[in-house]
């Protein structure tokens, strides 16, 4: 009997314990490659991490809320099935939740953690001995942790794409596309909360963010389009699940609401917001040539211009727009699992 | 696999069913399957044009198949094969993910929402390990279906198979179904 097994709670799953790895992954990589004397990237990587954890622990409430028997979730513990996507991804996520959570107690500022243990009432002051400062091990922290987010974040694409009866599954591009997908909405959160919050900094001091959120849009799309390419050049299974966003019943949310609001668009929203660090040499080259005539000269100008809160309006990056790419980016990330998860039910070997 | 001593098998004769449904009504009473849900089904294609037309009823169940993809996919083991071939659920281990629902290539396990666990035809291993037959083979009085074990070359089933052509549904899949439905 064909049934919609795996519904809204399997979708929105997907989707938060790909945003917690994509958050995990963007402020692991922030620690490890920021620049000491940069307050900026050690905010994103602070808030990145204080982020991380909360979304998959979420995520996971809903899974085991979606089985037969929730109590029984346990036993998925009491195995471990190398040949099962679900059994490897379980562990997975206990040990992502595990490091995620150190990780981000790592990044609680002092100030703050000791005034909780301080503020503790007297029965639960055994807690104390939790008081550690882990703000040392950050570092090795986001290196152990940076493959296991990669690996939730795949692991939910594998999960539907180690199925061969369902052809719009079955391809390795699915988990390349959930894994980017989720990199993007962990940039995209990022950096919705902090056009948001973080009235402190210059939105131009996360160009970061914006770079990387950027190539993972565009590796994202150059994985759709081999998905269609590939699929259409093979089995004849292939193509008629094609068809379900070719013309079937999810044809306008995937090309228009994925595609063009939640990937084209936010992608080229970016762009825009991120071109004048490409294109400063033709803004800035008049100002350049009248302050030095050599190129060195002409570089640091560049830098100066660049660390300048006065060029930050030429530089675009308003919060508006960060703000709207932000919500288009997680509104695709959402969109794009919803369509994956129907549609590759509803497909099947004929 | 070589190292099986059995290997239960189904060998259906789809000319001769009537699209009776005893099949169904026996395996709803021997497995208290709840109305709404089936183990088992009956395939009903119609072919050519009015006045010339064809029925063919074509029963269908859990293909048993020897490399399943629900045995693959389950988190906890609580899909299983037995040394028999025989792909049965142990639901006590089951966690109701449904993720073999999703794996089977023949959509033939349920979800039984009131027990919170997933079902589908085990051949009635019960009544197998009694001496007995399924409850469907037994009951079904036109013969359509033949069951035994592919091992034995004294049974019906393997000296039917060895005379007769047949063809298994969505070879494809790649996971060596076992129902043969005969040509």
């Amino acid at each position: 009997m064909k049934t919609i097994e795996w519904q809204y709670l399997i979708v929105s799953y997907l989707f938060l314990g790909g945003l917690s790895a994509g958050l995990y992954f963007v402020s692991a990589l922030t620690e490890l490659f920021r620049k000491d004397d940069d307050p900026a990237q050690e905010h994103i990587a602070r808030i990145g991490a204080l982020l991380a954890p909360w979304p998959v622990m979420l995520g996971c409430t809903l899974l085991v809320f979606d089985l037969g028997h929730w109590y029984r979730a346990y036993k998925l513990f009491l195995h471990f099935r190398w040949e099962s996507p679900m059994s490897i991804g379980s562990w997975l996520l206990m040990l992502f939740i595990g490091i995620s959570l150190l990780y981000a107690y790592g990044w609680v500022p002092r100030g703050g953690r000791e005034h909780f243990y301080e503020k503790l009432p007297r029965r639960l002051r055994f807690l104390r001995m939790f008081n550690v400062d882990v703000a040392p091990w950050r570092r090795p922290l986001a290196i152990a942790g940076l493959p296991v987010s990669v690996g939730v974040a795949i692991y939910t694409g594998v999960l539907l794409g180690a199925v061969q009866s369902r052809p719009f599954w079955n391809t390795n591009l699915v988990a390349q596309l959930f894994l980017f997908s989720a990199l993007s909405a962990g940039c995209a959160f990022l950096i919705l909360v902090l056009a948001m919050r973080s009235r402190e900094f210059e939105m131009y001091q996360f160009r970061s963010l914006y770079l990387l959120d950027v190539s993972f849009l565009t590796l994202e799309f150059f994985i759709v389009v081999p998905y269609f390419i590939h699929g259409e050049l093979s089995v004849e299974a292939v193509r008629e699940s094609l068809k379900l966003v070719l013309g079937g019943p999810f044809t306008v949310v995937f090309w228009v609401f994925f595609m063009g609001l939640g990937l084209v668009l936010p992608w080229a929203i970016e762009v825009r917001e991120v071109a004048p660090l490409f294109l400063t040499h033709v803004q800035l080259l008049p100002r350049m040539r009248a302050a030095t005539p050599t190129l060195a000269g002409a570089s640091v100008s560049v830098v100066s211009e660049l660390s300048a809160p006065t060029s930050a309006k030429k530089l675009h990056f308003s919060r508006g727009w960060a703000v709207a790419a932000a919500v288009l980016v997680l509104v695709g990330g959402v969109l794009v699992r919803y369509i994956f998860v129907f549609a590759g039910q509803m497909s099947a070997i004929r | 696999m070589a190292t099986r001593t059995k290997r239960y098998a189904l060998a259906i004769d789809a000319k001769k069913c009537i699209d009776c449904k005893a099949c169904v009504v026996a395996c709803r009473a021997e497995n208290g399957v709840p109305v709404g849900k089936s183990r088992n089904w009956i395939n009903e294609e119609l072919h050519g044009d009015w006045p010339k037309l064809m029925a063919v009823f074509e029963p269908e169940q859990c293909h048993h198949c020897e490399d399943p993809a629900c045995v693959r996919v389950c988190p906890t083991g609580a899909s299983y094969q037995r040394p028999d071939g025989v792909v049965a659920i142990n639901s006590s281990e089951c966690v109701g993910c449904r993720y073999c629902m999703i794996a089977c290539p023949y959509d033939a396990r349920f979800f039984r929402e009131d027990l919170g666990v997933v079902e589908k035809c085990d051949l009635c291993a019960h009544r197998l390990d009694r001496g007995e037959l399924p409850a469907c083979v037994e009951t079904c009085p036109s013969k359509v279906r033949v069951f035994g074990d592919l091992n034995d070359p004294t049974s019906e089933i393997h000296q039917l198979l060895e005379k007769r052509q047949y063809r298994v549904k969505k070879h494809e899949a790649g996971t060596g179904p076992q129902i043969y439905y005969l040509l």
